[in-house]
């Protein structure tokens, strides 16, 4: 009698616990009702129908339940509350205790305050084994339903490895709801690496067949021991099949390599570009050694480091020991992230009023004397570096890149950072910007007839003194920009300009002095052999040594760099 | 003796960057002639000498020393020390050095490196040097460095090394430019009295001192890059394609 | 007019000739004897003759620059590869003597054990015998200057080129060598030396005797150069500085010259590392930055380039300046005084601090010559 009451009684209590469950769809609930379900296949079945859902409270409650961290507490006879127990034991052993179904606090009915609950005194909640399978599976699924995607594409890739025959049906389940084309191709992989531990031949074929199909770079190891294990096995088809596929990965292998080589060395070569354009124009132009164009490059660096932090929080900076205290705007989203629009044009400003400068105090006295100009100018590199260190201080700073540079773009398993994307944009529209000035404005037109005969350009009327000073801020100016992308790719410090000055110079002298256009050439052609011996060598050490040496040995066959400018005087 | 060629240029073009410097020039210097070069500005005058002395290399053509010493495959020194010396246009001497020494380095001798560490002057040597020093007037400056000299002066202290070399070739840009008259009569006079004894090839625009060098010998006029014709100074002068080049210029000399 | 003695020395230098003599006997004397001795009575301090052993090899070193420099109009920024070379090669022999008095104990050294090795590599045998680094000093930097030299010289690249190139190599090389498997130390390099030819580095009386052959090398690198100088190969080295095409079209091959130069200038900075490094007590690939380079530059610079005594003082002056700034609270504006420094020498004073008198003097005359107008300014005498 009490029990048939007892039993009308719960499932009413269940019929509720489900309505409710129903009607808010809260995974809590389900699983607050699923523990007062009977029989046990109704719990089962209420267990099962979290599978897809994704809500955090899943794992946390179902790997409690199996921890046997669930209890059923008595608020009133009859009237089971489940609860978790969480918290540290207290010196009378008690513990916080949640409420299953919502995840609040359980209060006293009579003071309304939380109450604090003995695990001792409680009914644990029961699981059976077929119940936790249940669970298991449920837990499974919901690391493939996560709702961060590359969190999901490491669940399912995760589960892929296991090779765990017991979890296709759950794997094949995810692929009937997957929307997203990139985690539907990772459970593709996933099911048929996992499907090679089939006993079954056909089966294994199949998944060969697929695997091939999608090009597979992260099961070649599977592959490769399926193809060990059949050959043992006595099962040359599949072994055959295997091979094949291995094969086909290969050279799908070499197609991706080639391609990103390619791309690396592109973009490699975009940022020898961009670091040395301005010593192209400088040096190559103006025939001016400035060995302090590092530290414009440093000084374009660290402008946008200070703007970045004025639309941040603000920044103290040491300044000579003054610890000067500049205030942030405290911008957010977008507006925070456009800070490197406003930094370029401050970059290109701070270094070109540095370089004028430079040109008005030091190098204006020296432009007939190129080994001069060398020495002072890395005087002059010295006194900057200090200054930055005294300014910044000497550790390095980051700057954090806008989250438009993070992440890829992946084409037939070839992944084209955006980072890289944007630097080859980036030297694209630095070149097309330093051509536009050179052939279409008036100061362009300027530069080149001082360049070509500064005496001659003096006596048409041009003011040379002014010329040099302009085309000396460019340089500078345009290396000020290749901080401020520097500045995206790496930390910034006082000695930032040191790493890069050898590179300009090489780039610039394999171009050819005077000629812009070589400068270009040379920075790819330089930035794809380099990235090709990296490839080959797997050092990049040694392959930047190569480059060195075959530098020194390219200008033994042209001594004047790819394009050539001739003179006729005696002495040039 | 009289028709062995001390220098044979045969064909010869250079072009740079488009621009055709020498067109299929062809050009034959007799053993102990004085042969006066003359030409508007950029017919190729100074790329000639160029081409002979190794500093530029021709697209194409034959350039000999004597009986068949290929000079386009040697370089500048090699050439200097087979015996053709050159004064260039504008005088390059070694202005850090004085005088003296920079007849020292001029003068005939082993080249070496290390037949120059070991060197030493013999007193023929430094007599040698003495008569030179008097002949282009400088004896009294022997230890002026050479950059204080007077433009005049630095074009006889660079015919004095070139001397001093003893080569069998001279070939002379320009001497007279930057001359009194007096000194380029005297120049013309030493050029003269050379001949014979040296071969000389004289480029020059002073038609008065081509008058006085080019005597009895060859004119040669060059006109974009090639030979508009060869001849005695009044063959040449009267010659109407010659006085149309110059003519055409809206120019005519004395 | 008298016959001149020899081919460059007009009249009247005579005189100089005898001071410079003098001055230099009198150098050589102190350095040699004087200072030694009044080392070992105590009267200097083992720090000081150290330090000066130190500044002495920079010397060296900045000779070797100014001899590519301020002679040949080279200015060679590989001069600290050659130099850290020398002290690497030098190193290599000093590591073979430490024996197993390393920290590991074993009979190779400390570095190898700690990176796996057990048995001596190949090429590190023969450096335990003193004769065969002693060559490897001068054979290493001295082939390799020679390939460099003739590859660079044969394409005929100069002026700025050369320098980058230099830099380059130099920069190539410190790559290498702060590499592990190099095996030639990494980034920490060689230290923790303990004998040489069988002398404990760490007594005075070998960091004397070190002492004594620097300043004997010193003295024999400076007259040799001086001898060098008054030759006809002393005029031609000049010659190319000026007017490197003319002297091409006199006949000579420049290309030969400034190789030999340049491989002369290596080997004295490579004997200069040799001797640096046990006296310093450490060799590392930080040796090999560029920047070295340039700052033996700046010795020149300061002392006076185209000179020989020039550097000589330029390298002490400024490494003492150095010893002295980099202490307390100046150091960090160390690299703004040597800035500076470099800044007002290039720009105001070409001719560095042995110019100075000549410059006094010049000013002197032209002060006194406004008094008599008709005072006609005799021409400078070449030296």
């Amino acid at each position: 009698m009490l029990s048939s009451i007892r039993s009308i009684l719960s499932f009413f209590v269940g019929l509720a616990a489900v309505t409710i469950a129903a009607a808010t769809e809260s995974p809590r609930g389900i699983i607050s009702s699923a523990i007062l379900a009977e029989p046990e296949a109704r719990k089962i079945e209420l267990i099962t129908s979290l599978a897809g859902e994704s809500d955090a409270s899943i794992p946390v409650l179902l790997n409690a339940w199996k921890a046997d961290e669930l209890f059923l507490y008595e608020a009133a006879p009859g009237n089971p509350v489940p609860v978790q127990l969480i918290g540290d034991k207290d010196a009378t052993d008690t513990q916080a205790a949640l409420r299953v179904a919502n995840g609040l606090p359980l209060t006293s009915v009579a003071t309304g305050l939380p109450l604090r609950l003995i695990a001792a005194d409680l009914t644990a909640v029961e699981h059976t084994s077929a119940l936790r399978r249940a669970m298991k599976a449920v837990l499974d699924l919901l690391d493939l339903a996560a709702p961060d995607l590359t969190k999901r594409l490491q669940a399912i890739q995760t589960i892929g490895f296991a090779q765990d025959v017991e979890k296709i049906p759950a794997l094949e389940k995810r692929l009937g709801l997957e929307t997203d084309p990139k985690a539907r191709r990772a459970l593709q992989e996933a099911l048929a690496v996992t499907r090679l531990k089939a006993a079954d031949p056909a089966t294994q074929l199949r998944a060969l067949a697929e695997l091939k199909e999608l090009h597979s770079l992260s099961s070649y190891d599977l592959i490769r021991a399926t193809m060990r294990d059949a050959a043992k096995a006595g099962q040359p088809a599949v072994a055959e099949a295997a091979r094949v596929v291995l094969k086909t990965i290969d050279d799908h292998k070499g197609t991706i390599n080639f391609f990103g080589t390619i791309f690396r060395g592109i973009s490699l070569g975009s940022i020898l570009l961009i670091v040395a354009i301005g010593l192209a124009i400088t040096f190559g132009l103006m025939g001016v050694i400035n060995m302090a164009h590092g530290e414009m490059i440093a000084i374009g660096a660290y402008t946008t480091y200070l703007v970045e932090n004025i639309f941040g929080t603000g920044i103290t900076i040491p300044c000579f020991g003054f610890s000067l205290a500049i205030p942030g705007i405290h911008a957010t989203g977008w507006f925070y992230q456009s800070y490197f629009l406003f930094a370029l044009p401050l970059s290109f400003l701070a270094a070109a009023l540095v370089g004028v400068g430079l040109e008005r105090s030091v190098i204006r006295f020296l432009y007939r004397r190129p080994l001069e100009s060398l020495l002072a100018t890395w005087g002059v590199s010295l006194l900057l570096q200090q200054f930055l260190k005294l300014m910044f201080g000497s550790n390095n700073v980051q700057v954090s890149s806008p989250v438009y540079l993070s992440g890829n773009w992946t084409v037939n398993d070839i992944i084209f950072g955006w980072n890289r994307v944007f630097v080859i944009g980036f030297a694209g529209l630095i070149v097309l910007g330093v051509w536009l000035v050179l052939t279409k404005t008036s100061l362009g037109l300027l530069i080149r007839a001082v360049m070509q005969n500064r005496n001659m350009a003096s006596c048409m009327g041009v003011r040379t003194e002014r010329v040099n000073m302009l085309t000396f801020g460019l340089g500078s100016g345009l290396a000020g920009l290749a901080g401020a992308f520097i500045s995206q790719i790496g930390n910034v410090g006082p000695s930032l300009g040191q790493n890069y000055i050898v590179d300009c110079f090489m780039t610039v002298v394999v171009g050819g002095v005077g000629n812009l256009f070589g400068t270009v050439i040379s920075a790819f052609g330089i930035g794809l052999v380099d990235q090709s011996l990296q490839q080959i060598l797997l050092n990049p050490v040694v392959g930047k040594i190569v480059v060195l040496v075959g530098i020194i040995l390219f200008l033994q066959w042209r001594p004047a760099g790819i394009f050539v400018t001739r003179s006729r005087n005696l002495d040039d | 003796m009289d028709n062995k060629y001390m220098l044979t240029v045969e064909d010869v073009s250079k072009t740079y960057d488009g621009f055709k410097a020498i067109t299929n020039l062809t050009f034959y210097l007799f053993e102990g002639e004085l042969r006066t070069v003359i030409g508007p500005n950029g017919a190729g005058k100074s790329t000639f000498f160029d081409l002979i002395t190794g500093r530029a290399k021709p697209d194409k053509g034959k350039i000999e020393f004597g009986f068949n010493t290929d000079l386009t495959q040697l370089n500048e020194y090699e050439i200097n020390r087979l015996g053709i010396g050159r004064k260039f246009q504008t005088p390059s001497v070694f202005t850090e050095h004085t005088v003296w020494n920079n007849l020292v380095l001029s003068l005939r001798g082993k080249r070496g490196v290390f037949a120059s560490i070991f060197h030493r002057l013999n007193s023929t040597e430094r007599d040698q040097l003495d008569d030179l020093l008097k002949l282009v007037r400088l004896d009294g400056k022997r230890d002026w460095k050479a950059g204080q000299l007077a433009h005049g002066e630095k074009q006889w202290l660079e015919i004095g090394m070139l001397l001093a070399q003893d080569p069998k070739v001279l070939l002379v840009d320009e001497p007279a430019a930057g001359m009194t008259d007096e000194e380029t009569h005297r120049t013309g006079e030493l050029l003269l009295s050379l001949a014979g004894k040296h071969s000389i090839v004289v480029v020059e625009h002073d038609m008065t001192f081509v008058k006085q060098i080019s005597n009895n010998g060859q004119v040669t006029v060059l006109h974009q890059g090639s030979v508009l014709c060869e001849g005695k100074f009044d063959d040449v002068q009267s010659n109407p394609k010659v006085r149309e080049v110059y003519l055409g210029r809206g120019k005519t000399h004395k | 007019m008298t016959k001149p003695p020899s081919l460059s020395a007009p009249t009247g230098l005579s005189v100089r000739h005898r001071w410079e003599i003098g001055v230099g006997v009198a150098a050589a004397l102190f350095f040699l004897v004087v200072f030694p001795l009044l080392n070992a009575h105590g009267m200097v301090s083992n720090f000081t003759i150290n330090l000066w052993g130190k500044y002495l090899c920079y010397a060296l070193l900045a000779i070797s620059v100014d001899l590519l420099w301020g002679y040949t109009g080279l200015l060679s920024l590989g001069q600290a590869l050659f130099f850290s070379l020398g002290g690497y090669m030098g190193g290599m022999y000093l590591m073979r003597m430490i024996g197993e008095l390393g920290q590991y104990h074993k009979p190779i050294p400390d570095f190898l054990v700690f990176l796996g090795w057990t048995e001596l590599p190949r090429f590190w045998e023969p450096f335990t015998s003193f004769p065969f680094a002693l060559t490897m000093v001068f054979l290493l930097p001295g082939v390799l200057a020679l390939v460099f030299g003739f590859l660079a010289f044969r394409s005929r690249i100069k002026g700025v080129y050369f320098s980058i190139l230099t830099q380059a190599l130099t920069y190539g090389a410190s790559l290498m060598f702060f590499r592990n498997d190099m095996l030639m130390g990494g980034n920490n390099g060689f230290t923790d030396f303990k004998f040489v030819v069988g002398y404990d580095l760490r007594q005075a009386s070998t960091q004397r005797g070190l002492f004594i052959i620097t300043s004997a090398v010193l003295l024999l690198v400076y007259t040799s150069l001086r001898l060098l100088s008054h030759t006809k190969f002393g005029l031609v080295q000049r010659a190319i500085r000026d007017g490197e095409n003319r002297v091409l079209f006199s006949g000579y091959a420049t290309a030969h010259f400034k190789l030999f130069i340049f491989v002369v200038a290596a080997l004295i900075a490579s004997v200069a590392g040799a001797l640096y490094v046990p006296q310093v007590g450490i060799i590392n690939p930080s040796e090999m930055d560029p920047r070295k380079s340039l700052e033996a530059v700046v010795w020149c610079a300061v002392g006076g380039r185209g000179t020989l005594i020039g550097p000589i003082l330029g390298a002490i002056g400024v490494n003492a300046l150095q010893s002295w700034a980099t202490v307390g609270k100046t150091a960090e504006y160390w690299l703004v005084i040597l800035g500076s420094l470099f800044v007002f020498f290039v720009l105001c004073l070409p001719g560095g601090i042995v110019s100075l008198p000549a410059q006094i003097a010049g000013l002197w005359r032209k002060l006194t010559a406004k008094s008599e107008p008709s005072a006609s300014e005799p021409p400078a005498k070449s030296s």
